[in-house]
This record gives C-alpha cells, structure tokens and sequence, in this order.
C-alpha cells in the first residue's frame, strides 16, 4: 500500500504539469489564431445589433498589440475620434481629444462598453490565463457537429478582463470556436463565438452575446493585420496626451 | 485678429488632405437661468434695477475646428478654432469666436518641441488641480468645452516610463508690470517630471512665475484596487495672485476689490473613484485652496454687504449703495470661492446614457451646488441635459451667487 502510495505521489506532480503544458499549448495555439505575431497593428469594426438583428451601432478601432502584454487602443469612429486607451499589463490610461491628461482607469471601467475595450485589446490567452483540459467532446451549438477540447481557465493576473473563462477549441487543429466569459464576481459577462476565415488560418470575426441582461449582441471583426511595432514613447501615456499624429 | 486666423485655418484646409487630419463639432446650447434673490447682486439689483443684472438666459451655436497639418520632417502645424454665436435675452448677438490652439510640434523622436498657443494640463484630479500650473482651466462646468490655450514654447523628452517637460508660458509677457500680468495671463517658467511605478503614476512640478515668484509640487494617481482608483496633488507657493479688500470708506468711489499679489499658502486635494461593475462609478474628492479668500476675509465681504444694505437705507446714498453692492460680487471670479471643499459625484453609465448627479459642498458655512446630468451619446449625435442649483444657508457664499439655478441643454454633431 505504501508503495502505492509512494508511486501516486511520484506521478501525481508529472501528470498535473502534463496537464500545464497541454493548457498551454492550446491556448498558444488558439491564440495563433487571433493574433499571428508579438507586435501587430489590428484594424477593427465592432457592429452592435439590435434585438432584430439589424446594426444598431458601428465603431472603427486601430489596435496595437505590442510584447509584455502592451495594448494602444486607438478610436476611429466620428463620435469617439481622438479618444485612445492605453493597456501597459495591469494598468490602464484613458486619453481624451480636448484633454492634455491621460486619466488612469481601473480594470472595471476598462469593461464599460458593448465591445469592451479588452475584448478590443486583448489578442492573447496564453501568458494571462491557465487551468485544465476535458476530454474530447462536441462543441457548444451551433458548431455540435465538431469534436472540441474544452479549456477551464483561471486568470494569473488581476488586469485582465475576465476572471475566469470556459473555451472550447476545435479538433485537431486547436483553432477558438466558443467562450464563456466571466467576471471576477463570477457572473457570466458574455458568450463568445469565433468565426475564421474562409481559408480558415485566423479569427475573422468575434461574435458577443451579451449575458448580463442586456442580451445584445456585439460582432467584431478584423478587418486587417499587420505587423508593426511601434515606437517605445507611443506607450508612455504623458506622451498620447499630446495627441501626436500616430500613424 | 480673428479674421487673420480664420484665414490661416483656410490656408491650412486647402493643402493636401493626404497629410492632414480634420475633425468638427457643431454644437446648439441653450441656457435658462434663474437670478438668485439673496445675495449682493440681488440687493443691488433690488434697489437699482439694471445696476447689477445676473447674466440671462441665452443660446450659443458654436462650431469647433480641429486640425493637424504634417508639413514633412516631423514638423506638423495643430489647429483648434472656436467659431461661437451667442444670443442673450435682452441684448444684441455677441461674436465669442476664439482661438484655442494654433501651435507648431516637432517630432525630434524621445524630444519634442512646440511653440504657439497650446492647451496644457499636467494635475491629477477632477474639482480641482492645483498643479496644473501652466494653465487652470474652469473646473465643474455643466457642459465640457476644450479651454483657451497659452502662448508658450515647449520641449519635452519621452521614453518608455519617464517623461521631462520645460514650459515657457506667456514669454511675450516677461517684461510687463505685474498689473498687466495676473492670474493665467502672468509670464511663468514651469518644469514637470513625471514617471511611472507598476500601478503608480509620479508627476513633480516647479514654476517660477514673473511676479508670483517660485512654487513646487507634486502629484500621484494609483490604482488601489480593481475597482478603486486613489489620486493627491499638493502644491506650495511662494505668492499668488488673489482678490484683496481695500481698506476705506465702505461707500467707495471705484471698485475696492482689486487682485494683488498675495502672501504664500498652499494647496492640496485628496481623491478617488469607486468603479462598481460597468455602470457605476462614484468620485469623492477634498480639497484646500490656500490662494482662495480666507473666512476671515468673507465675514468682512458679509459684514460689508450689511453694512451697504444699511446705507442703502438712506434714499440719497441708495445708488451709490447699489453700485458698491455690485462690485461685492467681483470676488466671485475665481476658481474657488472657499478654501476648504468638498466634492462627489455618483454616475450610472448604461450602454450609450450616462445619467450623474455632483455636489460641491463647503463645509465652512454649509453652502452647496448640486447638478443632475444626463447625456446620450449616438454614432455622431450627442444629447446633454444639466441642472445647477445653488443653495445652502442665507450667509453662505454659494447661496449668494447671481444664479439661483441653471438649465442647460445641448445638442451637438461630430464629423
């Protein structure tokens, strides 16, 4: 019995970091998927609909995504145009046109908005979220049809938008089907559906369905990606508080 | 003047759009106002009707212009004109156009480099900043409207987390009297450092201003939490320029209030935000202004008030009464009319409302302004709706103030 015992804990510690690498290496290859590359420049449209399914609303976003976890969110639509947000890991800035200040804003108000500016923002799951794998099973509807890994994820750091997230990712290929998004409160934010491209190497589009009551529905799309790293004072926030040409 | 800047802003539009980037809002305001029946501008009016009367209530069409022309080289021209109509009842039409900005950046990579007029605002904090101390916007206003820059020539130097800013403001004004000079118009060299620590922003600040001699300051925001948000400004001041009482016959020939340079003092706010969920959110701040009037200077503005209504009282002085109770309201014209403050405000922001009630409160005599706001905000069209009353006891400053309450309404148009 004592040898038993003994073997157990001998392979317990081996299985749960088989467990890590497989987490991990999903969700690095989900997130291939969504972003392609360290530094890139995301041209944005985020579609809010209505409850018939026509587009309420448009906005036009520039996203650059850069190493360390670092995000400038730049607003494109006329309503919103000069108003940017900077993400330096867990701290965040919100820049106004007619202001010369950056304001510092917490992790929650980062959440406000249809699309918020971390669904916007964030391209990558693998350095912020770990957790455990089921076994192969169907995917949630209306993508039953397919075999998906579902992916149980905890957050490793307090900045990110959702506390804790359900993914499920296809079969072989590991690409990002659909999500349950939730909040540090444990409620269920929203719903996540991913729709690839017609060559089906990257996301196309996001589709959200709001879950808090609202039941709207928010359909992001990717209209272009490109690789670019942007120089190290565009993500200092007392610089885009001069409001430069960012271009 | 207007007309030569009107023209320069046309100049800029016509060159190629390729290397330009515009942007306009057209905004309607109306604005119904209510006087107040207590205070000295209501007793001067009371006793001299047209002597002393509180601004009406009015419309203002106004068209905001903004432009960035890049000229090559890193060398960009930045424009905001303020093209304003304004209507009050009553009285004829009034041009209130303005430049806010028309200044010429260059883009040297970490320096840059700006001369012109220029908005700047470096402080932490929402009701009040005491370090913002090249330029001191109005604060607490029912309807946001980008300030009146400075003329000023700036270098700054930018890396990842560290930021250095040397500003000469008003240079034009060095070697002018001090009467020619006060407030925001004094000629100033100011510097600021500012970096940042994980969750921590760090500014420090020093000015020397041509008559209001040296200052120093320093300011933090941190993020304390998910949901709280924590900032402070404090700043000390060698001089400053303030509202002074001259000494006299109460019944005075010209206005006795007239600004002078001020002895030290300082100033200080303590501040956060709460951010409960997506939708609400509830600002708490305090504040001391050491360049505001003391108490000991508003018992004797409240005692001369009496004593002006007493005078007033004798039917062959009562014009004169009048006219002094008028100017009692000249120290009205400042950032803070108390210097100890405190402020909060509560917003709900669903989807595309926000719906906000503020309070300004003076705990020294109980005075208060309370405003409801509500705003909606489309793709291009945006909707603003704002109530101010102003109360608080009969001897408190706030209660005394020209306006009783404060309607505005406001539909404004991006492109």
């Amino acid at each position: 019995m004592n040898r038993i015992t003994a073997l157990l804990a001998l392979l317990l510690p081996l299985a749960c970091a088989h467990a890590d690498d497989s987490v991990g290496t999903l969700l690095k290859a989900a997130d291939r998927y969504r972003s392609g590359a360290d530094a890139l420049q995301v041209e944005t449209q985020v579609l809010t609909l209505g409850r018939d399914g026509a587009v309420d609303k448009e906005r036009r976003y520039t996203v650059f995504t850069q190493s360390q976890r670092r995000s400038l969110v730049l607003m494109r639509s006329a309503a919103e145009a000069g108003q940017k947000v900077l993400m330096l890991g867990d701290d965040f800035w919100l820049l106004l046109p007619g202001s010369q200040r950056p304001v510092r804003i917490t992790p929650s108000q980062k959440l406000l908005g249809d699309a918020s500016t971390g669904d916007i923002a964030t391209m990558n799951w693998a350095d912020d979220y770990t957790g455990t794998v089921a076994a192969p099973a169907p995917c949630p509807a209306p993508d039953d049809s397919r075999s998906c890994r579902q992916l149980s994820l905890q957050a490793t750091r307090k900045g990110v938008s959702y506390a804790r997230l359900e993914l499920w990712v296809g079969q072989p290929r590991g690409e990002p089907v659909a999500a349950a998004l939730y909040l540090q409160s444990d409620k269920l934010a929203k719903h996540a559906r991913f729709v690839l491209d017609k060559a089906g190497t990257q996301v196309d589009e996001m589709l959200l369905h709001d879950a808090l009551g609202g039941q709207r529905q928010t359909r992001v799309r990717y209209l272009s990606r490109t690789p670019r790293a942007v120089p190290e004072a565009w993500l200092n926030p007392m610089f885009l508080a001069r409001n430069p040409a960012l271009e | 003047m207007m007309r030569a800047w009107c023209t320069g802003l046309c100049l800029l539009l016509s060159l190629p759009a390729a290397v330009a980037d515009s942007r306009a809002e057209l905004t309607l305001r109306l604005d119904g106002r209510s006087a107040a029946s207590r205070g000295p501008l209501a007793q001067a009016q009371a006793l001299l009707p047209g002597v002393a009367a509180a601004t009406p209530s009015g419309r203002v069409l106004q068209a905001e212009l903004r432009h960035t022309q890049h000229l090559g080289g890193g060398v960009a021209l930045q424009g905001n004109l303020l093209l304003a109509h304004e209507g009050l009842q009553g009285q004829p039409a009034a041009d209130r156009s303005r430049v806010n900005e028309a200044h010429l950046a260059w883009d040297l990579g970490p320096w840059q480099l700006a001369a012109g007029r220029k908005v700047l605002g470096w402080d932490v904090g929402y009701g009040f900043r005491p370090n913002d101390v090249v330029q001191q916007e109005t604060r607490r206003t029912q309807l946001g409207q980008t300030p009146e820059g400075r003329p000023l020539l700036q270098l700054e130097h930018f890396d990842a987390d560290t930021t250095w800013a040397l500003v000469l403001v008003h240079p034009e004004r060095w070697q002018r009297s001090a009467e020619r000079q006060r407030g925001a118009r004094e000629a100033a060299l100011a510097a600021r450092g500012y970096t940042r620590l994980g969750g921590l922003d760090l500014h420090g600040f020093a000015r020397h201003g041509r008559h209001t001699g040296a200052s120093v300051g320093a300011a933090l925001s941190w993020v304390a939490g998910d949901e709280l948000e924590l900032h402070a400004s404090a700043r000390a001041v060698q001089h400053h320029d303030g509202w002074a009482l001259a000494a006299g016959d109460p019944l005075a020939a010209r206005n006795p209030w007239q600004q002078a340079t001020r002895r030290g003092g300082s100033q200080w706010l303590l501040g956060g935000q709460w951010t409960g969920g997506p939708s609400l959110s509830l600002l708490l701040e305090a504040w001391h202004d050491g360049s505001a009037l003391s108490d000991t200077d508003w018992r004797q503005w409240q005692d001369r008030n009496q004593v002006l209504a007493a005078v007033a009282a004798d039917p062959a002085r009562r014009g004169a009464a009048a006219g002094n109770l008028a100017w009692q309201a000249t120290p009205f014209d400042a950032d803070n009319l108390r210097r100890d403050n405190v402020y909060a405000r509560l917003a709900w922001q669903p989807t595309d409302w926000t719906l906000a009630i503020d309070t300004l409160f003076s705990p020294a005599d109980r005075g208060r302004i309370v405003s409801l706001s509500l705003q909606w905000k489309g793709p291009q069209l945006r909707l603003d709706g704002s109530l101010r009353l102003y109360g608080g006891p009969a001897d408190a400053v706030f209660a005394q103030l020209p306006l009783r309450r404060s309607l505005v309404l406001a539909a404004s148009i991006a492109f």
